[in-house]
């Protein structure tokens, strides 16, 4: 932990020497992110619920998964640099150090500016509070940090996974858009208004669904339309957990696949 | 035992044609030998034992397997096949181990932080190589000096000149107080007073400190300076392991000349060169230090022929393992 705080303090140092304006930065970040959020309001001027989710209550959904991608982000993004380092060779230098590669690799880049996306989640969450009663309980409150955590260490793991796959093929950024981008559009929205297939995917394969919309729908009391047990949305740390393993196993048999390059 | 044992070493590498998009990436991920995947061997055979506290330079043409080697020494690469052991570990499977034990320098690739000043990347190495402090201390004093660093500690890597940013990087390798010390090319594209003072500090440091040390390089004066002994391989496969000497005196010793004559002659003959090779008008000559100076040379052709332009050249690896092709081993 120590060390990551130094690596990562060191990236940050490194960056202020470039830097024009942090500020305008994670600004631009806010405003880029902004859009979204303003669509989702327009679109709540023709349709008054979305799968009978409240504009306020879709606001809370899209919050949720905002913050936790904005976290996701924030301190993945070395991961994004790893697809980098992995298909030019730069992968070495982590090879030869007697420090666990995914913690270089986390700690080798972090991006401020992507707290421009954590404003707006919390933005969104607040409105949803004004617009929206929740009756919080401390177990409300408990599954409410608990999604946000387990989401973030989903969305994280899918760019481990986006990581790793460069061990084998250099051509893994689709995989990781369609997956984050994509997955953040689902994450914000109620799972029901989706297709069938989608729905599959998000649930069981990369679980986004388990860790958004399932404590979503329990904190705002909404009905299960899937029918799954009660506990369902208190699985989520669980199921994160589940998914960050596949990711590290994918990970460890990449890094035995890494070719470095020839030159 | 030997400090690093390499047996029937393999390396193969896959190489993928690309075309397919997204889904083709895909099908080449899922199944392995799907259409457009090669192998290329870059290591085929390679057997080799080093001692503690040798120095051996390890060389051979472009493309011949080297970097390969020394990245399947580190762990960085897990072989295709043989065996390899360093320090009694497994390098690929107990990698973190052993590279508290080990220092890499890769002179085309610097292992510096970009952006920060130099004692910063030295004191972030310090952190991930868990060097106690005082031991640090000591350390960087040491090799400050004896790289003479003063001069741009403070200055970021980014700006450092080649021959700065290597010695820092020789520094950086060293910190934690390696058993060995592999060395890809540490003289690349350096001048020849940087190149020498990177020598002497390097056979200080093996003659002192007993740091056993692999090197590659396509300098035969780097070899010729530093080891006693050297592995010449070609294609992934040993040609030669032995002495220095025997080579560099039959081999080494040999020059040459490319003149570029300002007219085509039929025949052209000069009394102690050899006429290595011919394109039009130009030349190749090689000569030998002991048979003919390069002045007595060059005014033996300026005497005979019209000549446009002369370009001397030092012995390099290439030429040596051409020899060996053509003439076998001393
Ligand atoms: N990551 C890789 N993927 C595919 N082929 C590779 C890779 N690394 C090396 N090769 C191939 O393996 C062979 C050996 O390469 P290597 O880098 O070991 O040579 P080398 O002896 O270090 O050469 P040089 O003197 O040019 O540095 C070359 O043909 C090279 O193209
Ligand atoms: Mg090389």
């Amino acid at each position: 932990m120590r060390l990551y705080l130094l690596l990562a303090g060191a990236r940050l140092r490194g960056q202020t020497q470039y830097r024009v304006s942090f500020a305008l930065q994670v600004a631009s970040s806010f405003t880029s992110t902004f859009v979204e959020l303003l669509a989702l309001l327009i679109l709540f001027r023709t349709f008054s619920s979305l799968g009978g989710w409240s504009v306020g209550e879709v606001a809370f959904l899209y919050g949720l998964a905002s913050v936790s991608f904005a976290l996701a982000e924030l301190f993945g993004e070395g991961l994004e640099q790893a697809s980098r380092m992995i298909r030019e060779g730069e992968f070495d230098r982590v090879l030869t150090r007697p420090v666990a590669p995914l913690l270089q690799v986390l700690a080798a880049d972090i991006q401020p500016r992507r707290i421009g996306r954590l404003a707006q989640g919390i933005l969104a969450l607040a409105l949803a509070g004004r617009w929206t009663t929740i009756d919080w309980t401390p177990l409300k409150a408990a599954l409410f940090i608990g999604a946000i955590a387990s989401t973030a260490v989903v969305f994280l793991t899918v760019f481990l996974i986006g990581a790793a796959i460069c061990f084998w093929t250099i051509e893994s950024s689709e995989f990781q858009n369609i997956f984050t981008y994509g997955g953040t559009e689902l994450a914000s929205n109620p799972l029901q208004i989706y297709s069938r297939w989608l729905q599959g995917i998000f649930l069981y394969i990369v679980p986004l669904g388990l860790t958004t919309f399932y404590p979503a729908a329990h904190i705002l009391a909404k009905p299960d339309p899937f029918g799954l047990p009660p506990f369902t949305p208190f699985l989520a740390p669980l199921v994160a957990a589940l998914f960050l393993g596949l990711g590290l196993l994918i990970w460890g048999l990449g890094l035995r696949q890494y070719q470095s390059t020839g030159s | 035992m030997p400090l690093v044992h390499v047996e029937h070493l393999q390396k193969r590498f896959r190489v993928a044609e690309r075309g397919g998009g997204p889904l083709g990436a895909l099908r080449r991920v899922i199944s392995r030998e799907g259409r457009g995947v090669r192998e290329v061997a870059a290591v085929e055979d390679i057997s080799f034992a080093i001692g503690r506290g040798e120095m051996v330079a390890y060389v051979g043409p472009n493309g011949a397997g080297k970097s390969t080697t020394i990245k399947m020494l580190t762990g960085i690469l897990v072989p295709s096949g043989g065996s390899v052991v360093v320090d009694g570990l497994i390098p690929w499977r107990q990698r973190t181990m052993l590279a508290a034990r080990i220092g890499v320098v890769f002179g085309q690739r610097t292992q510096l932080w970009w952006d920060l000043p130099l004692i910063e990347s030295l004191r972030l190495l310090r952190h991930i190589y868990k060097v106690p402090e005082g031991r640090y201390r000591e350390k960087l004093a040491r090799l400050t000096d004896l790289l003479d660093l003063g001069p741009f500690l403070d200055r970021p890597v980014r700006q450092l000149s080649l021959g700065q940013r290597m010695r820092g990087d020789l520094a950086a390798s060293l910190l934690h107080d390696p058993k060995i010390l592999y060395l890809d090319e540490p003289t690349i594209g350096l001048d020849v007073v940087a190149k020498e003072r990177i020598r002497t500090f390097l056979l200080d440091l093996n003659r002192r400190e007993g740091v056993t040390v692999l090197l590659t390089t396509h300098d035969m004066a780097d070899i010729s300076r530093l080891c006693e002994r050297m592995l010449i391989i070609d294609h992934g496969k040993l040609l030669y392991d032995g002495g220095v000497g025997a080579i560099a005196e039959r081999y080494g010793g040999e020059r040459r000349l490319v003149v570029d004559l300002a007219e085509d002659v039929a025949a052209p003959a000069v009394p102690g060169a050899r006429l290595e090779r011919r394109e039009g008008t130009r030349l190749w000559l090689s000569f030998r230090r002991e048979e003919i100076g390069a002045p007595a040379l060059i005014a033996a052709l300026t005497a005979r022929y019209a000549i446009r332009d002369l370009t001397l050249e030092e012995p390099d690896i290439e030429a040596v393992v051409r020899r060996i092709y053509e003439e076998g081993l001393p």
